[in-house]
Formats: structure tokens, C-alpha cells, sequence
């Protein structure tokens, strides 16, 4: 293998009008790797993901799904990819069965029955129910045995879970590690459950405002975001400069920052230099972590019910 | 005795964390013995619907401390906690931990004598202690 990139973009970029919903977007993925893609609604990642399997032309960059360019896919090479979209849209007028067969044709060489068959009785479903017929839940849970059955070597997911119980995540979960554990399969998924991506995703990429924010491992992001309680002395000096701060509340000779992967001689010095002590770090979740990472500092709260 | 392990999804702790101070709270109390084998990453993986690379980081950091060791072909194993002596780095973090449980303690109220018949009480659901003591004033 002479590219060691499952997926890569090349600053890829996607005008709406004169918005930009994706913007200059650099993400290398790794073979091997579960990449959760996160970012709030509006934030590129569904655009992203149809750039990457041509459902729509980037305005100037590129993207490649193994090694070959996303506008170039060839028949072959979209029977290795599996992809799932949002709201798992599938042939409604269809039964399980004929859904089965219809899929079966696109992968001539790699569908495995025996694996469809198996998931479909775990999940209690007749083949002879009509896909309209069936609730969300299960409906997902079709979509995910019609992509899981032909073992795709890159599996890409816009948001799989919107929607559904903690059942049918779960067994989405599932399905992405006994998958990831084929050797060389890569997923690439973008989700708004954060408990979810941080039990599956070895790497997170955050895009914001279509730019890429953050691209790490899970781990890295988890211990780089931090909070901290700083206590001074006198006034906090005018010039917050404190090394890594992303932003800060400030209240009286408190301060409460949140920095990013500070390095530890250079924040102690600078307490020194300012009066300052660190109180205390709070402890923060992947979800609170996220928030204070993508949130514009003015913009904390909702509103304020005294105001009215 | 089977290892056992939750995870708390949202949790404040990273998941490989999770699943460190799991074990390690499991070896000393005596719920994992020395030898026990623990399961194969991938299997431990697949149970917990966590990423294989998030246990292999909470292995990894096990065997780092000494709680295990991994035999190549073989698996990962208990190791004997007699042969490892806490370091001062690891003393240290414990009496900073102590501080604050007492400290806490204090805040609300309760007195010298009542933490240390908690402190006593805790202490005996580690039954395993007293025989890792026991063998090192018999060496």
C-alpha cells in the first residue's frame, strides 16, 4: 500500500453563494483508524462527507477516498466503501429480502449472506416486511446490516445515530468494533453524541464554521483542553496572556481559563510573574470539553430570565 | 473471580482511565490475584464496545506501573505486587490525595476520630493487604 491515507482532503473547499460551508479542509485518515467528525449543525461535516463520495464537486481542493480522487471513484473501488447517510434512507415499496437481493448485485465478489442473515435475526426483523413498514429504529438497523454485509474496507457514516434508542446506537457501536477489528478497516463517522464518539474513535477531527479546528487523537484532545481556576493576588493584570488560552470569565481576582495544552513551566511562570496561583482544574467531560472548545466566549448563556 | 468492568459513558475520566482504575482498584482489592490472565484486548474491546486501541492504551499503562505483565504469545498476567515497591512520585500523589479526602472530611463536619474509624473500615474491604504485609515483615 503506497498511500497510507484511507481518506485525505487537499484544501478542500465548498462554496454555497458567497458562503463557504467547507474551507480549505486538510484531514488526513489513516487505514486502521476510527475518526469520529465532529462540529455543530451547519459546521461542514455532511458537505465534507459528500464531497469525499462525489455527491457534490468541491469548489477548488481535492479529496480521495484510497488513493484515488473522489470525482475518479471507480465501480470497483466504491464496493470497498460502505456509507450510510442520515435518516437512513432506503427503498421504502421494498421488502427486507428484495432490499437484500438489490443490494447484493452491487457487490458481486463480497457479499456474505450468512453475515446479513445473522444480524437481521438478531435484530428480530422478518425479511418479508416491507422497509416502509418498519420503525426508525429499524429501519437503521437494516441500513446497517445492508452496509456491514459486504465488509467494506472504509466505512463512512454522516451521522448514523440521529434519532435513535440506546439500543439500536449501541448495536451501531458494535458494528464499528467488530469491524475495525478486520485488519486495515477504516471508519470515518460523524456524530453529536460525544459519549458515543469517545468510546469508539481513536482520533477526533472538529470542524468549525467549515474549518478544520482540531484534528488528534481522541486521548490527545481529552487531556489538551483544560480548565483551570487561577486565584491573584492583586487585580488580574489587563493582558490575559496566559500560555495556550483559548478564553477566559473572569470575576474579581478570580479567573477561570480554559487553555489548550498549556506547557507546564511556561503557565507556572507566568503565575509567578502575575501573582497569580493555581487554584484547581476542574474536570471536564468530552462534551463539556467540545462546548468549550467551539463556543464563542461571549455567547455562553441562552439568555437571562431578569433581563424580561 | 472474572474481570468486571463499567463504563460510565460522559464520564469526566477518559475511557482508557476508566478502565486503569478499574483494575488497578480490582488487584487491590484481591479480586484479581497475581497470575490471573486478563482478557485479550480485542475481546475486552468488543465487550465494551470501546475502541481496541483505548484498552491497549489502559494495558500498556498498567504494565507501565507494574500491575501486569505481558508475555509475549501469551497474554497479559497480574504480576506480583511483592516484587514492586511504591516509588516517592507515587507516595506523593497518595498523600496529596489524603489531604484532600481529609480536608473534605473536615468541611463537613466530622471529627478526627470518626475519619480514622472510616479510614479503619475501608481499609479492612482490602483483605488482600495484610498478606502482602504479612510476607514482607516474614523476609
Amino acid at each position: 500500500m503506497t498511500n497510507p491515507y484511507a481518506i485525505e482532503t487537499n484544501d478542500l473547499t465548498k462554496y454555497y453563494g458567497t458562503s463557504a460551508a467547507v474551507d480549505h479542509l486538510n484531514l488526513k485518515i489513516p487505514y486502521g483508524s476510527i475518526y469520529g467528525l465532529l462540529g455543530r449543525n451547519g459546521a461542514g461535516k455532511s458537505t465534507t462527507i459528500r464531497m469525499l463520495l462525489n455527491f457534490a464537486r468541491p469548489t477548488c481542493g481535492t479529496c480521495s477516498i484510497a488513493g484515488c480522487d473522489s470525482q475518479q471513484l471507480t465501480p470497483e473501488l466504491l464496493t470497498k466503501i460502505g456509507y450510510i447517510n442520515e435518516g437512513h434512507k432506503l427503498y421504502g415499496s421494498m421488502k427486507i429480502k428484495e432490499i437484500q437481493q438489490y443490494q447484493a448485485a452491487f457487490f458481486p465478489d463480497t457479499w456474505n449472506s450468512k453475515l446479513f442473515d445473522e444480524m437481521i435475526d438478531f435484530f428480530e426483523l422478518s425479511k418479508n416486511k416491507k422497509i416502509k413498514k418498519l420503525s426508525n429504529g429499524q429501519r437503521a438497523q437494516v441500513s446497517l446490516a445492508l452496509t456491514l454485509a459486504p465488509d467494506p474496507e472504509i466505512l463512512i457514516m454522516d451521522d448514523p445515530t440521529l434519532g435513535l434508542d440506546v439500543v439500536v446506537r449501541r448495536q451501531f457501536l458494535e458494528g464499528m468494533i467488530k469491524l475495525i477489528q478486520r485488519k486495515g478497516r477504516t471508519i470515518l463517522f460523524s456524530s453529536h453524541i460525544l459519549s458515543d464518539v469517545e468510546r469508539v474513535a481513536d482520533h477526533i477531527a472538529i470542524i468549525d464554521q467549515g474549518r478544520l479546528r482540531a484534528d488528534c487523537t481522541t486521548e490527545e484532545f481529552r487531556s489538551a483542553v483544560r480548565k483551570l481556576i487561577i486565584h491573584f493576588d492583586n487585580t488580574p493584570p489587563q493582558e490575559m496572556n496566559i500560555p495556550g488560552l483559548l478564553h477566559h470569565r473572569c470575576n474579581e481576582h478570580i479567573i477561570e481559563a480554559i487553555l489548550i495544552a498549556p506547557p507546564e513551566d511556561a503557565l507556572n511562570q507566568w503565575c509567578k510573574d502575575n501573582n497569580a496561583n493555581i487554584h484547581s482544574e476542574v474536570e471536564m467531560s468530552l462534551e463539556d470539553q467540545f462546548i468549550e472548545y467551539t463556543i464563542t466566549p461571549t455567547k455562553r448563556h441562552l439568555f437571562s430570565w431578569d433581563k424580561y | 473471580m472474572p474481570l468486571w468492568i463499567q463504563i460510565a459513558p460522559g464520564s469526566k475520566q477518559p475511557v482508557y482511565k476508566q478502565i486503569f482504575d478499574q483494575v488497578s482498584q480490582q488487584i487491590a482489592q484481591g479480586k484479581l490475584n497475581t497470575g490471573d490472565k486478563l482478557p485479550a484486548v480485542r475481546n475486552l474491546a468488543a465487550e465494551l464496545v470501546v475502541n481496541p486501541n483505548t484498552v491497549a492504551r489502559a494495558y500498556s499503562l498498567l504494565e507501565q506501573k507494574g500491575l501486569v505483565i505481558t508475555k509475549t504469545g501469551a497474554g497479559t498476567f497480574i504480576s506480583d505486587p511483592k516484587l514492586k515497591d511504591p516509588d516517592m512520585q507515587q507516595i506523593s500523589i497518595i498523600n496529596d490525595r489524603f489531604d484532600n479526602l481529609i480536608s473534605q472530611a473536615v468541611n463537613i463536619g466530622m471529627t478526627g476520630e470518626q475519619i480514622r474509624e472510616l479510614f479503619e473500615k475501608r481499609l479492612s474491604q482490602f483483605n488482600k493487604l495484610d498478606d502482602i504485609h504479612g510476607d514482607k515483615t516474614n523476609d
